[in-house]
């Protein structure tokens, strides 16, 4: 039994590994220090593996072309856009989203669409940039 | 764990809600005599998150996306199996294209599901290793999914009458690449798990499911086919386009030439099933139709056309652990009356008491994964013994089935 | 045994000629699926409550463990009705048909026979309708909760459009802060 393992385990030890070290070969002790460091241009952040074309990340809304239907509203699976009655335009949430771009089928005017952007990560659930309006 | 007595008396273990083989919560009764057990009964219900009432406060559409996350290894069969059932339901005839593109999918979803399964189940037994081997190919097909709809595990690609994204020419030699990495690479595997001593001493004769059991008890998908009944959703009720495509009900005869009905039977017929799906999305890239991939582009006319619908449709698919089946009843309003979910694993927990019968302790987690139940892991076992209790966690109970394997291998 | 099977015409009507009156509104939906056209048949039916153990054991005799998937329940307001799936000719390649049975239990009486002395898999089934949607099912071998924890009130079955729904169990969490 253990030789058919050998084999493998030998050509494994030679290979590269699968992980990709993002953003850093090893865990930074003190992130807001490291975050300093690349700023002053004195550390490197490896980039994350390239999202395939199609990827569904961080809404995009361009408010000129919306009319107000509401469509969107009506199809959103968790509630997510909020109608404001002032200027009829929406707003997004981002906590809430599930990113199944469902809204951007729908929309008659095509004025949402999905981007590349999957960093989204905060600790205030309704901060400025998980808003989206 | 010193319960060696010189009389036998019978301990009742209750193992659950959290446990170590299952990927959910159950809760089960052991009577054991030893390290022997005698008899099982099981309780279900903690994971229960009221899915069927909230589907009738919804309109639906975004009941597909709720199915979704009522699984995450099978969240690809349970929106299609809703789809269906409206589909029958208001008679929407979906194009030919959508339906090839729905079983390249679905056949994909498999492959994911099965090599992970693999390696969970190596885990169980004690081979770490073979856990990463296998789990470093499913990145393979899990990036095939991406490519292909956009995510990982939870697609996004089912619609009423069609399917949400098309797969152009231009993709072609990417899924023919992947194809041919898994074909390379199923021999290393089928070696790993088939020919070695290991695992044959550990799962031959081992949770045993007669035939007549099998059909007593309606257990469906490979749990079943391992023990010889010819049960399979996409050979006796061709549905997609799976009545134009060449294959055959998989039982274990087809490499040993004979049936047992145990657990090492179980991992041939899945085996083969990542085999058969290969060569299915290949007959399907072959002889794909030109056509729409929708049978109405706007989800806004879909919506008000089941508005006026009324009537009730059943739907039934082969998800990777058995037959998947939803009952959908509308009557003109915008959510749906009723809303039926039945998941593969409810008809495979009761073969459970006939299997674990006989069997020792340190089989139940390798017993228990066999059958791929559908559910969370937990930890905690309680063992009460003449009145005291103390605890077995997941590491301990863990540890007793690989220590079996490891005296086994002297 | 497996040789002769009947198509989804003899069937109904060989279920009719059995039960005569006691079996209505029958109808028989053919789906078409692929380019090659093939087609498969679903049977609905509703019929009386008190003869649903012997169109099972009709059924076995066409074949002998008939596959039973699942059984669902709603409330149409003065009334509950329960469906029971079958489908049997499974094993043969694209010859299965699917049989649903519609029975209606009035709410003042909401009881039903068990069918688990002839079919044991449908046990949880059993179970899952007394919990949910308050009927007693005569005859069940084991008698208890199995989705719902052992705290939930005892007069409030989930299913129910009634007064003795679930309402007051509710809570809507996600409506909290926006």
């Amino acid at each position: 039994m253990k030789f058919a393992m050998l084999s493998q385990v030998f050509s494994q030890m030679f290979k590269k590994p699968f992980t990709n070290r993002f953003p850093a070969k090893y865990a930074p002790k003190n992130t807001t220090k490291f975050l300093e460091e690349v700023g002053a241009g004195r550390a490197e952040i490896i980039p994350p593996i390239e999202v395939p074309k199609g990827f569904r990340g961080k809404i995009q809304y361009d408010k000129d072309k919306c009319i107000g239907c509401k469509l969107c509203i009506k199809v959103c699976p968790s509630e997510a856009i909020e109608f404001v009655e002032e200027n009829k335009k929406i707003k997004i949430y981002l906590s809430r989203c599930t990113f199944c771009s469902q809204c951007n089928d729908i929309c008659p005017v095509k004025c949402l669409s999905m981007s590349n952007e999957f960093l989204l990560a905060d600790s205030d659930k309704y901060s400025k940039d998980l808003i989206v309006q | 764990m010193n319960s060696k007595l010189s009389n036998k008396i019978s301990y009742q273990i209750p193992v659950g809600p959290i446990h170590p083989a299952l990927k959910e919560p159950v809760q089960f009764e052991f009577t054991i005599e030893g390290e022997k057990i005698i008899d099982v009964d099981v309780g279900l219900g903690h994971v229960h998150r009221s899915v069927e009432w909230a589907g009738t406060k919804r309109n639906p559409i975004q009941i597909l996306y709720l199915a979704e996350r009522i699984c995450g290894i099978c969240s690809y069969c349970h929106p299609m199996a809703f789809s269906l059932a409206v589909e029958r339901a208001a008679e929407i005839d979906v194009p030919e294209r959508a339906q090839y593109i729905r079983v390249i999918h679905q056949e994909l979803e498999r492959i994911c599901s099965h090599v992970l399964w693999a390696g969970v189940a190596a885990h169980e037994i004690g081979f770490d290793s073979v856990l990463f081997l296998t789990w470093q190919i499913r990145e393979k097909a899990l990036d095939l999914t991406e490519y292909l709809t956009g995510n990982r595990v939870t697609k996004g690609i089912t619609m009423i009458g069609g399917v949400r994204r098309d797969i152009t020419k231009d993709m072609y030699p990417t899924i023919l690449e992947g194809m041919k990495f898994f074909k390379d690479n199923f021999e290393k595997i089928r070696k790993i798990f088939l020919d070695d001593k290991t695992f044959k001493l550990r799962s031959q004769n081992c949770g045993i499911l007669t035939k007549e059991n099998a059909l007593k008890l309606c257990a469906c998908g490979p749990t079943t086919r391992a023990s010889g009944v010819k049960k399979d959703v996409r050979v006796d009720q061709p549905y997609f386009a799976f009545g134009d495509l060449d294959f055959d009900y998989i039982t274990p005869d087809i490499i040993t030439g004979e049936v047992n009905g145990d657990v090492y039977d179980r991992i041939i017929v899945r085996l083969l099933e990542v085999k058969e799906a290969v060569d299915l999305i290949e007959q399907c890239l072959d002889k794909m139709p030109a056509g729409d991939i929708l049978s109405e582009k706007k989800p806004a006319k879909i919506l008000s056309t089941l508005k006026k619908v009324n009537g009730e449709g059943i739907g039934r698919m082969e998800a990777p652990r058995g037959e998947v089946f939803h009952y959908v009843k509308l009557n003109g309003n915008e959510s749906p009356h009723h809303w039926k979910v039945r998941a593969p694993t409810y008809n495979n927990i009761l073969p459970w008491i006939p299997m674990l019968k006989g069997n020792q302790i340190a089989d139940i987690p390798i017993v228990a994964a066999s059958t791929d139940p559908c559910m969370s892991c937990t930890n905690r076992v309680a063992i009460i013994d003449n009145g005291k209790k103390y605890q077995l966690d997941k590491q301990q109970l863990y540890e007793l089935s690989v220590k079996k394997t490891r005296r086994l291998m002297k | 045994m497996k040789n002769d099977y009947l198509s989804p015409d003899q069937i109904v009507k060989s279920l009719k000629d059995e039960f005569k009156t006691k079996i209505f509104d029958s109808r028989i939906e053919k789906h078409i699926r692929g380019l090659k056209k093939t087609e498969f048949y679903h049977i609905w039916l509703k019929s009386d409550r008190n003869i649903i153990k012997d169109i099972v054991r009709h059924l076995i005799k066409l074949e002998k463990y008939p596959h039973f998937a699942v059984s669902s329940g709603y409330d149409m307001g003065e009334k509950i009705e329960l469906v029971y799936h079958f489908s049997i000719y499974y094993g043969l390649k694209g010859k299965e048909v699917n049989i649903n049975i519609t029975v209606e239990l009035p709410k003042s009486d909401p009881t039903i026979d068990t069918i688990t002395d002839l079919i044991p898999g449908a046990l949880i089934s059993e179970q899952e309708k007394q919990e949910m949607l308050g009927i007693k099912v005569k005859n069940i071998p084991k008698d208890s909760r199995v989705f719902i924890s052992e705290d939930y009130p005892e007069d409030t079955y989930p299913w129910r459009k009634d007064e003795k729904g679930p309402e007051k169990t509710i809570r809507n969490l996600h409506e909290v802060k926006k």
